[in-house]
Formats: C-alpha cells, structure tokens, sequence
C-alpha cells in the first residue's frame, strides 16, 4: 500500500488532539470514569501517533517527496507596492524534517499521555491538565505541519501559552504560578524578536521569494528555492543579518539559550509529565526546528549570523552544564541537562549543519523524556526532588533504575547508545569547520568539554538516587515501583534511548536527513579518520566523569564542603545561577521600576494635570453660570430687561458710532 | 391730533410700560406680577392704538385699521394670558402652598 495517499490528510494528526481538547474542555466533569478525560487524550493521541508514524514511514518509503496541501486564508487587497495584494495561506507541508518531529512529537506525546494516566492520578483538575496537555500535542504539531512562516508563528505562541498554563498547573503554589509567568514573558522576548524578524524577512522576500514573492503566496516554505536574494547581494545582507539575529532571538527565547535561558529550570515547578513532554523532548526543541527551517526556506544565514549561533549553543552548552554539576533537584539538573543539550543542537545549526542539529534533537528527544519520565516515578513515590534525601532506590525500583540508566548512557555519550551517535556527529561536524572557522575554536573547546561534566552530573544523580542502601532521609514514604501504566512509557522509551541513534543507518530513515535539496548535510557519521579519533576522546572523556561520580557518590554518602574552601563559594555560584537571574531582577526592579517611575510622573502630573486643569477651569466657569441661574422668575425678567436694554443701546449709539468710525454705511 | 398730543400718549405708554418693568422686577406676589404683565402689554396695546389713529382713513384705505384690529387681537391674547396665568397660579398654590414666586425655584437644581 502506498502511503503518500496519507500527506494530503496530514492535517488530521493535529485535529485528533484538538478534538480531544475539545471534548475533555467540555464534558471534563463528566468524565471521572475515564481517569477524567485521560483515556480519551490517550486514545486520541494514540491515533494521533499512529497517523503521524504512518505518514513519517509514507516519507520514508517516498524519499525527496514534498508535499503542500495549502488553502488562501484570507487576501489583503492591492496597496503601496502590492499590486497584486498579498495572500496568506494555511496548509500542511509534509517532508522530511516534518516527518522526523511528527514521528518525534506524537510519539513521545502519547507515550507522556499515558504515563501521565499513572502519574496525575491523584491529583486534581485533571481535565483542566489533559485538555491543556491535548492542545499543547495539537499546537506542536501545528508548528512542525506547518507550510508557510505566518502560520508557523501562530501555532508557535499557542505553544508558548499551552506552556504557560501547564507549568502554573499547580496555581496554588506561589513558585509555580511566578514561574508560569516567568516563562511567559522570557518567551515573550524572543517572540517579539522572532515577529521581528518575520517583518524583516518579508520586506525582503516579498517581491523575490520563492514562487513569485511571499506577497503572492503568504510566507510559503517551497524547498529547493533558488529565487531569494543571494547572501551577498548588494544591500540585502545587512537586513538578512538583522533578520537572522531576530530569528536567533526567537529561537533562544523557546529553546532556553544563553541569555534566554533562566526560565526553563524554573518551568520545572509543572508537572513531570509536563517537563517530559514540553521543556524536554517538543517545544523547547521547537526553537532548534525554527533554526532549521531558516537555514532551509529562508535562504540561509549569513556568517555573522552563523558566528552568533554557534557562540550562544556553544557557551550554553557548557554554561548551563556547570550549573547541573551542583544541584541537588533531580529535575532541575534534568532542565540544566536539556539546556545544554538544546546548545548541542543550536551549535550544530551555527555550524552549517542543520540536519545534524535535528538528529540530535530526534535522540535526545527520547532519552530526555526518559530521564524526566523515570524522575518522575521517583518523586511520585517519594514525593521529594531533593537528591540528598533519595538514595537506595535501585533496590525498590528495579525497573526504573534501569531506565535511568540506559538515559544516563545514552545522555552521557556511551555507545551503543542514542546520545553516542548523535552527540559524536554534532561534535564531528563543528570540528569540521574549524579549518574554514578558526573562530570556532572556543566553543568547539567548551562543547567538548561538556561531554565530561555530562556525564559527571547525570550520574551524580543516578548514583544519588539508586545507590546506597537506603533513603537517607527516613521520614519519607517508602519507595516502591510504579504501575504499568507508567513503567511502559518508560520501557519504550528506552527501547528508543537505546537505538534511535542508529536509526539513521537504516537506509530509508536516513533519507530523512539527506532529502533537504542544497543543504550540507553530515548523518549518518561519515566515520573518517579523525571522527573515530574524537568519538575515543569523547567516549574516554564520558569515562572519565562517569568514573568521577562514582567515586564521589557512588557509595551513597554524600558531603557537605567546608564553608571555607574556594570550591564552596564556586558551588554558590553556580547555585545562584551565575547571578543572571539576580540581573534580570534588578534590570527590572532598577531598571524598569526607574523608567516606570518617570512615566507614572509624567502621566499623573503632566498629562492628568492637564485633563484636571481643564476640568477645572470648566468647573469654576460653570460655578459661575451657576450662580446668576436663581430660579427667581423675576431675576429672569431682569436678564430680559437688561438684554433688551443693550440690544437697543447697540442699534441706537454703538452701531452708528462704529459706522461712522470705519466710513460707511 | 397734533404732534403735541401724540407726545403725550407716547410718554403716557411709556410711563405705563415703565410701571410695569417695575411691577415685574419687584413683586413677588405671583398674582401681582400677572396684573404688572398686563400694565405692560396694555401700554404695547395703546401705542397700536395711537399709531392707528395718526393714518388717514380713505375710501378703499385699510391701513389705519389694520392696527386698531391688532389692537382688539392682542387684548383676546392678553385675556388667553390671564387665564393661563391663572391656572398656574392655582396648580403652584396646590403645590406649594403659596404663590410668592420666592418659593418656587426649584427649576434651578
């Protein structure tokens, strides 16, 4: 049977999600009987997933096949330079890159949903949780089925406010609702950048994009385009530059980069399964896939665009690992993890090599979850995230040890595993450009080195949490092992943690990642001489910190260092997050409540004084008026009188005298 | 009629309009300010009446009696004017209690 039938239907596998949206939106209070609504999310987004895999294996079976199913939405009419009018459109665009995040989105998404049915089942407002969850699913998918920018855009804010809600989940929480908003509005820079950045793009490709000009077709991604302005054209280069720096912005502000960044550890106040599924695995990886789809249909990035992203993925990477070496909240140095991994992704994009970028996102997407998922089955029966307090759980919770580690492993680089694979060739690819890009240098180092404190830190958790004999903090609830329904999501996930790297040798899968037109692309591994030379030095750095952490933690105790020593005060640092979040906070308590200030005096004193000033001088006017109005009929004769008398007195002396005074009659 | 005598009545309506202004500027009593109106308009009246009285009557002519008929219509608008008066004057005392124009200022808030 041949699948392509399936690309014109594409649009179904959001709409699957969305109804269940609007179902549980609905009927929520009614459902109790299916986990409140969380069935019916699952079976949907089950559909959802068989679709979508349907259509991804369509794609594999049809490589370098495009398919655009597209609609006008609405048509603005001919003005200025437009003679025409523009047209915006709406419509799915299946290929390549869509088919490896639909196989990415809707896995993980029902394999979260029905982990999910275990993990919320005690809390409330689950059908408040599940629809949220359905439209979050509807909505990533929306960005990654998209055909054209402008629709792109819309179904990315959609994600960033599904995002918002869930990690405010638990609004009764003070932490948890400050840090929804935190997100919100950190987001929201980068939004503004990337709409920004849209602006710009337009102007620049309305008249000389693909196909005739995006003011003909709306922002349409055509692949293979060779009709935009060239790099370096006279004039076109500044603006492109402006351009990608905008839609840098945007990506950094989803995908939690450096100075973006400070938002996604405190996203971890939502539920685990949230963290999972939207700040590990889809949305935060939605920025890396904006980047992607820049180099691919908005006719690439200049160098000085390039330099920019491979500075922010290369120092985040590193940066962000530092401060998961410290912490002691299994979920936060998961979120730290995620960062430093998205800076993987970013610095493969920087480096000419978007697709690399993307197979790290499509193995990390998995073992991320994983880490997340098995996380969550310890604070769900343990109910603490505190890593001093855990210990001995390997005991207790057999299977989900195991999945912790084949996600350590795979995070930490090891082969055979995922990460080894993926994490090798972004490393391999950006050590390719050293040559033409000396400037790459430092952030080649620091991403190398991030491979060592990788795997320091995730088994630093690992041996913290399962090691030892027992929980160190007596008072807490005796461990056990999770349900089925959230020990299988587990299990697959590792299934994939374990060969989704390898996918890509698999000829058919591969095309995935070759089928782009004009684009260098570095998956599978090539494997040369110096490849193998960096993946041992990597594999053996991996070692080296796996080693440390046990060392360190592997008997289960653990140390509290002196106050007096440096690396106390570095610990601090670290913890305090370099001060970035302190700076935010005075740019806006200083800063902003300065500037807020000034404007509140000059609203109260210059422009409502003015209205006040203005109202006065009416109300002391009509005060006046007020005054002669008495009441007393015979004071109105009087006015009568009065008026009588001038009217006469005018026509009689007054009108003369001035007729005589100008000479005429 | 001379001119002499035509000075005369025009000082006598004078006088009459200017009792009157006084009437209405002074009084109170509402009933009083009614009968000050029509000093008033009586004085309008009696000019209409002077001023007839000065054009040639003619064969044909109607134009000295068109003011004497003015004359006769406004003095029917002064009764209609009394008797509108009037049932203010009553409807005001029913309601107030009184009909010294002092008290009725209400219009004003």
């Amino acid at each position: 049977m041949d699948l392509s039938i399936l690309f014109g239907w594409a649009f179904l596998v959001p709409l699957l999600p969305a109804l269940a949206f609007v179902i549980i939106g609905v009927l929520g209070k009614h459902l109790g009987r299916f986990e409140h609504g969380g069935w019916i999310a699952v079976l949907l987004s089950g559909a959802a997933m068989v679709l979508g895999v349907l259509i991804a294996v369509g794609e594999m079976l049809n490589p370098n096949s495009y398919t655009d199913v597209s609609y006008t939405w609405f048509h603005v009419g001919a003005s200025g330079p437009f003679a025409n009018g523009v047209s915006f459109v709406v419509g799915t665009l299946v290929d390549p890159i869509s088919a490896l995040m639909l196989i990415v989105v809707t896995v993980v998404g029902f394999l979260v949903m029905l982990y999910s049915v275990g993990y919320m089942h005690h809390d409330e407002g689950l059908p408040r949780y599940y629809a949220l969850l359905s439209l979050f699913l509807t909505a990533m998918l929306g960005v990654v089925l998209s055909d054209n920018l402008l629709e792109f855009f819309l179904f990315w804010e959609l994600v960033g406010v599904c995002s918002y809600f869930l990690i405010g989940f638990y609004w009764r929480k003070p932490s948890a609702s400050s840090a929804a908003k935190e997100a919100f509005l950190v987001t929201r820079i980068g939004d503004v950048m990337f709409l920004l950045g849209i602006f710009i793009y337009f102007s620049v490709y309305a008249m000389t994009g693909p196909n005739g000009g995006w003011a003909a077709n709306g922002f349409l991604f055509v692949h293979g385009s060779t009709s935009f302005i060239p790099i370096g054209a006279p004039g076109s280069s500044t603006l492109l530059t402006v351009a990608g720096l905008m839609l840098l912005g945007g990506a950094a502000g989803k995908s939690a980069q450096f100075p973006l960044d400070v938002w996604l550890p405190d996203a971890m106040e939502g539920p685990t399964t949230v963290s999972a599924l939207i700040h590990a695995a889809t949305m935060v990886a939605a920025g890396v896939y904006l980047l992607v789809v820049g180099s691919i249909f908005l006719g690439g990035y200049t160098s000085t665009v390039l330099f920019a992203i491979v500075a922010v993925g290369g120092f985040t990477t590193f940066y962000a690992a530092t401060m998961a070496v410290v912490n002691t909240d299994i979920k936060r140095v998961i979120a730290y993890s995620t960062i430093s991994q998205l800076g993987y992704m970013v610095l493969a994009v920087g480096a000419g090599f978007a697709m690399v970028g993307l197979y790290q996102l499509f193995t990390h997407a998995f073992f991320k979850a994983l880490l997340f998922l098995a996380a969550g089955a310890i604070i769900h029966t343990i109910v603490t995230q505190d890593l001093f307090r855990m210990g001995g759980l390997a005991k207790k919770m057999r299977y989900t040890s195991i999945a912790f580690l084949i996600g350590a492993l795979a995070l930490s680089g090891i082969p055979p595993f995922a990460g080894f694979w993926s994490k090798d060739d972004v490393l391999a690819s950006v050590y390719s450009q050293l040559g033409a890009h000396p400037e790459y240098w430092p952030f080649f180092i620091l991403a190398f080195v991030t491979v060592f404190l990788t795997a320091y830190y995730i088994f630093r958790v690992y041996f913290l949490a399962f090691s030892g004999e027992r929980t160190r903090d007596a008072s807490l609830p005796a461990a056990h092992e999770v349900p089925w329904v959230m020990l299988v999501p587990m299990m697959v996930l590792a299934g994939f943690a374990v060969v989704a790297g390898l996918f890509v040798f698999v000829p058919s899968f591969g095309s995935l990642f070759t089928g782009i037109p004009g684009l260098a692309t570095n998956v599978p591994p090539s494997y040369g001489p110096t490849d193998l030379l960096l993946s041992a030095i990597s594999v053996t750095l991996a070692g080296a910190g796996i080693l440390l952490a046990w060392v360190l933690w592997g008997n289960g105790r653990v140390y509290e260092l002196r106050a007096s020593s440096p690396a106390h005060s570095i610990r601090n640092l670290l913890l305090a997050r370099y001060h970035v979040k302190a700076a935010y906070d005075w740019v806006g308590m200083v800063g902003m409540y300065t500037v807020a200030r000034a404007a509140d005096f000059f609203d109260r004193f210059v422009i409502d004084g003015a209205v006040k000033g203005f109202e006065r001088s009416f109300r002391s006017m009509s005060d006046g008026m007020r005054r002669i109005q008495t009441g007393l009929v015979s004071d109105y004769a009087a006015y009568v009188v009065a008026g009588v008398i001038a009217v006469f007195v005018l026509l009689l002396f007054v009108a003369p005298y001035l007729a005589s005074l100008f000479g005429g009659g | 009629m001379t001119t002499l005598a035509i000075t005369g009545f025009l000082a006598l309506s004078f006088a009459l309009f200017a009792i009157a202004i006084f009437g209405i500027l002074t009084r109170r009593n509402f009933i009083l300010l009614l009968v000050s109106l029509e000093i008033g308009m009586n004085a309008a009246i009696l000019n209409f009446v002077y001023f007839a009285a000065l054009a040639p009557v003619n064969a044909g002519s109607t134009s000295g009696l068109s003011g004497q008929s003015i004359a006769v219509v406004l003095i029917g608008f002064a009764a209609t004017e009394i008797a509108v008066g009037l049932a203010i004057v009553l409807a005001l005392n029913r309601s107030k209690g009184s009909i010294n124009v002092a008290d009725s200022t209400t219009l004003r808030n």
